[in-house]
């Protein structure tokens, strides 16, 4: 008896033993493209979604793709500045990264991040970096103002109008390129050119 | 003069005392080093959302009948308005709408109506989203979006008297100063009926647990509806509009409503018929011994709270055999209607080993928790049993 079922239960347990293997390879699957769209989705979320919230909010969710893309476009619907193209690189990344199930924590995306790559492409090196001030308040606008408040009289964030750091050029570029305590960095979000801008605008005030 | 420094001496006697006592009582019973770091079951609060900020008490916490002010629930949309708007000199209370006559207060002038004191249980309706399967978005509160507090204000109808509604009008909507970052955002615009804005028990709360009410819940004034769920309780209420109709807008006419029958996870809501998210539903919280606490032979004290909507707490309830057998809990301390009841049980584990402790609560009206709540798209109302898992050690 016991040995006639044992050849059933092998059968069983190499099914088992493939059913695993195939969801494993689904798993890597979506951490492979959700490793691959990282940097920039990352960045998207810092400049589009946490101008109204912080990026906890996102990641605590674990939902299937139609959730995702329901929620992106409520919050396009909603005022938050995504492109066509931004918002289906979002649904790509969300929906790989925290789909129904991920695990509760999931590993941290530091090391992805350290490659990170800006949104605006640079362009070839054409000598010292000079900011357009007309540019920087658009810039400041749609990604500073939230927390900094408009005309950079400051909010949640510090007062930057007349603010000592602007003529301390390592430390604004510092700060703003990887972040100081609350603030994000914004390395992988703004060109060089971006924050130039921004700092020739805030000059300005 | 002389009163009040023996008054201080006294209280500063009182507070050696209690330090000397402190002590004895830290040699006695050190916690294990696991549990002094700060962790969801033991910390001051679990952040959910750094900003718009939005954190849950651990629910060690509810062994205490009220919930202390810097520990209590944390919820808004938007986080709370510039100070400027709600400063004392700028803050002003708007009743308008299908009324008889307009009436703008100062918060003197709100005191100038009698003063009442409840106790009431504030639940975030979306307090115990995250065990909801297949999940739903929102923010993903797990036990502790809820707390018991003294809340001190006036009677709502009062003011409603003062300003007398007009025989049309049937719903109040309720406006707080709390504005999104972006001005496409719609505002949390929500609405009561009548009949709950006037029924006597629903007031205009200025004072939590004797202490002027905190910015972060929502100084200088919000609406308590004792007995429902914390959508009704506007914060930094500013505005009270009386109308023919519910509120309109995202919060009210799409946002916290369950479908009114039971509905398939997932399944399609057009068709589907909403009903705001009123009532609570009867609920109940171990609170010691917290998840990953190991206990001896005991006796054990198991020890938490129950509270229901209508309703009164009839029985508690606790398994340790994974629900096939129950045994009832003893309800002590205080007996107020709105607020939630503490229980306690005295537990002597018989076999070592991993146990998880389930609790169930029923009310007066024979409404029973159960073992999981009827899913729902926004992941409102979840009250099923609550468990704790932990390991006796005999």
């Amino acid at each position: 008896m016991m040995t006639r079922s044992l050849p059933l239960i092998g059968l069983f347990v190499l099914g088992l033993a493939g059913l695993a293997a195939m969801t494993a390879a689904q798993e890597d699957d979506l951490a492979s493209v959700s490793a691959a769209l990282a940097p920039r989705a990352e960045g998207l979320i810092i400049a589009r979604c946490s101008v109204c919230h912080s990026p906890d909010l996102v990641s605590q969710q674990r939902l299937p793709k139609d959730r995702w893309a329901a929620t992106v476009d409520k919050m396009k619907h909603w005022g938050a500045e995504i492109a066509d193209d931004e918002a289906d690189l979002l649904v790509r990344y969300l929906s790989a990264r925290y789909h129904p199930a991920a695990p509760d924590h999931l590993p941290t995306l530091d090391h992805e991040l350290r490659k990170a790559e800006p949104l605006t492409q640079e362009p070839a090196d054409t000598g010292p970096l000079v900011g357009v001030s007309t540019r920087g308040a658009g810039i400041f606008e749609h990604n500073c103002q939230a927390c900094h408040g408009a005309g950079a009289t400051g909010g949640m964030g510090p007062k930057l109008a007349k603010n000592p750091i602007l003529k301390q050029d390592d430390l604004f570029w510092e700060t703003v390129l990887h972040g100081r305590g609350p603030m994000p960095a914004w390395g992988s979000v703004l060109s060089q050119q971006d924050i130039a801008d921004v700092h020739t605008w805030l000059l300005t005030k | 003069m002389s009163e009040s420094l023996s008054l201080s001496r006294r209280t500063l006697w009182q507070r050696m005392a209690q330090i000397l006592g402190g002590l004895a009582v830290w040699h006695q019973v050190r916690p294990a080093p696991a549990e002094q770091t700060a962790s969801p079951e033991t910390g001051p609060q679990t952040v959910r959302v750094m900003r718009p900020y939005d954190a849950e008490t651990p629910v060690r916490e509810f062994t205490s009948y009220l919930t202390p002010n810097h520990r209590f629930f944390v919820r808004s949309h938007f986080g709370p308005p510039a100070p400027e708007l709600i400063a004392a000199a700028n803050w002003r209370l708007h009743v308008g709408g299908l009324i008889e006559h307009p009436l703008e207060l100062t918060l003197k002038d709100l005191k100038e109506f009698e003063q009442v004191t409840i106790t009431a249980v504030v639940q975030c309706s979306g307090n115990g989203r995250a065990f909801h399967r297949p999940k739903v978005p929102g923010v993903q509160w797990e036990r502790g979006a809820v707390g018991n507090a003294q809340w001190t204000g006036v009677r709502l109808r009062d003011v409603l008297a003062k300003a007398g509604v007009r025989p049309n009008g049937k719903h109040v909507q309720l406006q707080g100063a709390d504005r999104p970052v972006v001005s496409s955002v719609p505002l949390f615009t929500r609405s009561i009926p009548l009949e709950k804005a006037v029924h006597p028990d629903t007031i205009l709360a200025y004072d939590m647990n004797g202490r002027p009410l905190p910015l972060l819940h929502g100084a200088p004034l919000r609406v308590i509806t004792p007995g429902w769920m914390a959508d009704s309780c506007t914060k930094w209420l500013t505005d009270i509009t009386v109308q023919a109709d519910e509120a309109k807008g995202y919060y009210m006419q799409t946002a916290y409503r369950v479908p009114v029958t039971a509905i398939q996870p997932n399944s399609g809501l057009p068709g589907t018929s909403m009903v705001p998210v009123e009532a609570m539903v009867v609920k109940s919280l171990i609170a010691l011994p917290a998840n990953g606490d190991q206990v001896g032979r005991g006796p054990v004290t198991v020890q938490g709270v129950a509270w229901s909507g209508d309703a009164a707490v009839a029985t508690v309830e606790l398994s340790f055999d994974d629900g096939k057998t129950w045994e009832q809990a003893r309800l002590v301390g205080e007996d107020e209607p709105y607020a939630w009841r503490q229980w306690q049980f005295l537990w002597r584990p018989k076999t070592a080993g991993a146990v998880t402790i389930l609790c169930r609560a029923t009310d007066a009206n024979g409404q029973v928790q159960p073992q999981e709540s009827p899913w729902n798209p926004g992941g409102f109302l979840w009250n099923g049993w609550d468990h704790v898992a932990i390991t006796v050690a005999l």
